[in-house]
């Protein structure tokens, strides 16, 4: 009897986005309502509404959770160290120009080691999709500031640092497409990727990720659902703002919306 | 709000599931609950209360961070 319900259940238990993953390595390594998760699934709904194939994906990750991503997915993809990320992914466009190179970045690939590198994406006119997770921690430390570390906090050793504007730091090296998101935002996040499939270019999309070890400490808010409410209270959504008016510490409410839409690919 | 007679089917592997409950959070219609059993993780999964209410609105699959729910669309035969 028992293996009967078995086989009958197995039938349908198929998840649609499934053609993508590895559906042996669940559940994921992340911790329960971490926002990496919601940002993976909804790009493979814009995937599936843009009927890209998974042959030509070519998905590239960084270190740490955000590395992960590359671990349990059934297509082209890796997980490179900090800093060699676009070398790779300007290798991998010069063999194949066809390809949709996609790059999960976290703080250590866009701003600390990767920060160097990025230049070279605007040298050699790539054309990819950046999605940079962005959850204000660095490989989980408490003891170090870094560069988007919140504004009047303080690591345990009493550093601080004053945070990047990142959409205007996208602009800067050269980036065509520009846009912000939360997960608690995530059917605007999905149509931001199938808009950014047929961009020319480079675009960033910073995804304004809850992480739940960040206030672990203080003992804040660590309800998966009541740090996503968080987010929906304190963010809301602005289209085409001045780009240099996006910096968070300036901000009573985080701005999330598409900023920039324009063919750069061509600029002097 | 009703689903004007569509017959929707909701998905669960609960073994996928962490107990994030933010399905249940996201749900307009009030259709999924945290279960009171476990599943071999130790976590509590949504289980389905009331499926005739659910509009099909894709919300819980689409926020879902471990590809643990989703919901599929069967249209009524119609008869002549």
């Amino acid at each position: 009897m028992a293996v009967k319900q078995k086989s009958s259940s197995l039938e349908n238990l198929f998840h649609p986005t499934d053609a993508f993953l590895i559906s042996d390595i669940f559940p994921t390594v992340w911790c329960p309502g971490c926002g990496i998760g919601t940002a993976v699934n909804s790009f493979f709904e814009a995937c599936k509404e843009k009927d890209i194939d998974r042959e030509d994906l070519y998905i590239l990750s960084g270190a740490g959770c955000t590395g992960k991503i590359s671990e349990f997915l059934s297509l082209s993809s890796e997980s490179i160290t900090d800093g060699h990320i676009i070398e790779k992914a300007v290798h991998i466009n010069e063999n194949d120009p066809d390809k949709k190179i996609v790059l999960f970045l976290n703080n250590a690939d866009f701003l600390i080691s990767g920060g160097e590198e990025l230049k070279k994406a605007r040298k050699k006119k790539l054309n990819v999709l950046i999605v940079y997770i962005n959850n204000f921690i660095y490989a989980l430390s408490r003891d170090k500031a870094v560069p988007m570390t919140p504004y009047m906090r303080k690591s345990t050793l009493g550093e601080f640092e004053i945070p990047y504007n990142i959409p205007y730091m996208a602009h800067s090296i050269g980036a065509s497409f520009v846009a912000r998101w939360t997960p608690i935002r995530a059917g605007w996040m999905k149509q931001s990727f199938v808009e950014s499939f047929s961009v020319k270019g480079l675009s960033v999309i910073e995804i304004i990720s809850p992480c739940l070890i960040y206030d672990a400490n203080t003992g804040r808010i660590l309800d998966p659902v009541e740090r996503m409410a968080f987010y929906n209270d304190f963010s809301e959504i602005r289209f085409w703002v001045p780009i240099k008016d996006l910096d968070i510490r300036r901000q009573k409410k985080i701005i999330v919306g598409k900023f920039l839409d324009q063919d750069r690919i061509h600029d002097k | 709000m009703t689903n004007k007679g569509q017959k929707v089917k909701i998905f669960v592997l609960k073994d996928r599931c962490k107990g994030c409950g933010i399905c249940v959070a996201v749900c307009q219609t009030e259709v999924l609950k945290l279960s009171d059993e476990k599943n071999k993780d130790g976590q509590r999964h949504p289980v389905v209360i009331d499926e005739e209410q659910c509009l099909n609105c894709g919300l819980c699959e689409m926020f879902c961070p471990d590809f643990a729910i989703w919901t599929t669309k069967e249209k009524e035969e119609v008869l002549g």
